[in-house]
């Protein structure tokens, strides 16, 4: 445990010096996976189905907000739909529209789901989204999770749907619409993959606030089992030709990675949780503070002492000191010397203070971040 | 000399004004009736907009059958459903935005509230030096 800790605070000293670097080459690699596979699983516009377009666009998605990148990458859809048929863009149009119109307004925050969501559902790995967000994100990010399915069985109806659009002449414009729109409100997969993830994302949340210990650990695995049960219920009342098992894989990876996000965002010991209770003139305080796991990254300080004669400064000054005492001090960054510390707990209101300047969102999560503060009966 | 506590309050402030103060600072500069009638009219217009969208694919999608039925239907009691419809529409999403902005408002104002407690505090640390 102590090496990971160690690897982490490594990885925070190497992110907090590369940021600059590190957040463009993210949003580059992110925008040029979107578009690479929206091109893939669409591909019906010839023009833009080219490494260059998709390569100028993720470069400029890498410097521009993260909206952009949603912009684009709904832009990119819509002249695909264009390409296979105009009354299919207006339709894909009509549901952008109608989803921003009505649900980004209130999250507008939460592109980074939007995109994510169709993009690990194209990858066969929706279940990690709703448990993910949950952990991460505010209860109203379940809209936002609502939104990325929807899109995606958008594209995926769209993609069934080609070869018969296709063969359908420019004369049944009317009915192309009306097969789109009614198999887009029929598919009853949809429906039910919205509100098991909607469900999830708000238990998640919910259990992940409480005061107990392991809070998180506990609302990962019961966002899964909430997830799960839905998702059977779904499939016997509405056959919705599931697979069980592949529903379950996906289940324990989205546990794998809710451990990893947890490792990254709330580490704590709870065995080294204290209570306290204190008053001053309006309230008394009953405090559970839960101290996090660090692992100060120590400097050892390597000091060289060479005694040797030099002989040009003898030559040059016969009177002075024949032989000189060459110091040489360097710093090294340490991990194993660190690690014996890293193990014991760092007392509370002690000597050793740490301040964290970053992008903490506002003075309640600072203190979240700090420690973790509940009342307790 | 250093003051510690001055300046992980004056980093915890910084912080605060770049990220979500901003923001909250926006809000707080609204009365509260202001605000919410503010988000309210704009979240009528957006309702209007999609709700003239999803009508325009209804009708596009029954397009036909409307028109073969345009003599015989009722046309008074068409609008007059679909009137209603649109009132329920309007009127829902204007109530959610109507509650969801309360509530950011009254966040805003409390967050708001321990932002100023705190730069009170930073300038009687200032004045006891």
């Amino acid at each position: 445990m102590t090496a990971l800790l160690e690897m982490k605070e490594r990885l925070k000293q190497i992110y907090s010096k590369t940021e600059v670097f590190i957040v463009p080459v993210v949003k580059f690699l992110l925008a040029f996976i979107v578009l690479n596979t929206l091109n893939d699983k669409l591909g019906y516009m010839k023009q833009l189905d080219d490494m260059t377009i998709v390569l100028i666009a993720a470069l400029a998605c890498s410097f521009l907000p993260v909206g952009v990148l949603v912009l684009l990458a709904a832009a990119f859809s819509v002249m695909h739909m264009y390409a296979l048929s105009l009354e299919v863009a207006l339709v894909g149009l009509c549901m952008y529209l109608i989803m921003y119109l009505l649900f980004f307004r209130f999250s507008p925050k939460d592109s980074l789901v939007v995109v994510f969501t169709p993009l690990l559902c194209a990858l066969k790995i929706p279940y990690v989204i709703p448990i993910a967000v949950g952990l991460l994100c505010a209860p109203s990010s379940a809209v936002s999770v609502g939104c990325g399915v929807a899109v995606y069985y958008l594209l995926q109806l769209i993609i069934d749907s080609a070869p018969n659009i296709r063969t359908m002449g420019d004369e049944e414009a009317l009915a192309k619409i009306r097969m789109l729109v009614e198999s887009f409100l029929a598919n009853r997969a949809m429906l039910v993959i919205i509100a098991s993830f909607a469900i999830t994302v708000v238990v998640v949340y919910l259990l992940r606030r409480l005061s107990v210990n392991y809070s998180w650990t506990i609302a990962m695995i019961a966002g899964v089992m909430v997830n799960v049960v839905i998702l059977l219920i779904g499939d016997l009342l509405y056959d919705i030709n599931l697979s069980v098992g592949s529903v379950l894989l996906s289940s324990l990876l989205a546990i794998a990675v809710a451990k990893v996000i947890e490792f990254f965002r709330f580490c704590v010991d709870y065995s080294r949780t204290e209570r306290v209770q204190f008053e001053d003139d309006e309230y008394y305080y009953y405090v559970k503070a839960v101290p996090k796991m660090t692992v100060p990254v120590s400097t050892r300080t390597v000091k060289r002492i060479n005694s040797q004669r030099t002989r040009e400064t003898a030559a040059q000054a016969p009177g002075s000191r024949q032989g000189s005492r060459n110091v040489t001090t360097e710093r090294v960054s340490s991990a194993h010397n660190g690690s014996r510390t890293a193990a014991r707990p760092q007392s509370r209101g002690g000597e050793r203070r740490s301040m964290t300047i970053g992008n903490a969102s506002n003075m309640s999560d600072q203190y979240d971040e700090n420690e973790n503060y509940e009342e307790w009966p | 000399m250093l003051n510690e506590e001055r300046i992980i309050l004056m980093t915890r402030m910084a912080s605060y004004e770049q990220g979500e103060g901003r923001k909250n600072v926006k809000i707080g500069n609204y009365f509260r009736s202001d605000y919410i009638t503010v988000q309210v009219l704009k979240s009528v217009i957006s309702a209007i907009v999609a709700f003239l969208i999803m009508f325009g694919l209804y009708m596009l999608c029954n397009f036909e059958e409307f028109m073969k039925e345009l003599y015989n239907m009722d046309l008074l009691a068409f609008a007059k459903s679909v009137l209603t419809y649109f009132c329920v529409f309007v009127g829902g999403y204007g109530v959610i935005t109507y509650v969801i902005c309360t509530w950011k408002y009254v966040s805003a104002k409390n967050s708001l509230k321990r932002y100023y407690h705190n730069l009170k505090k930073l300038g009687s640390m200032y004045k006891e030096q």
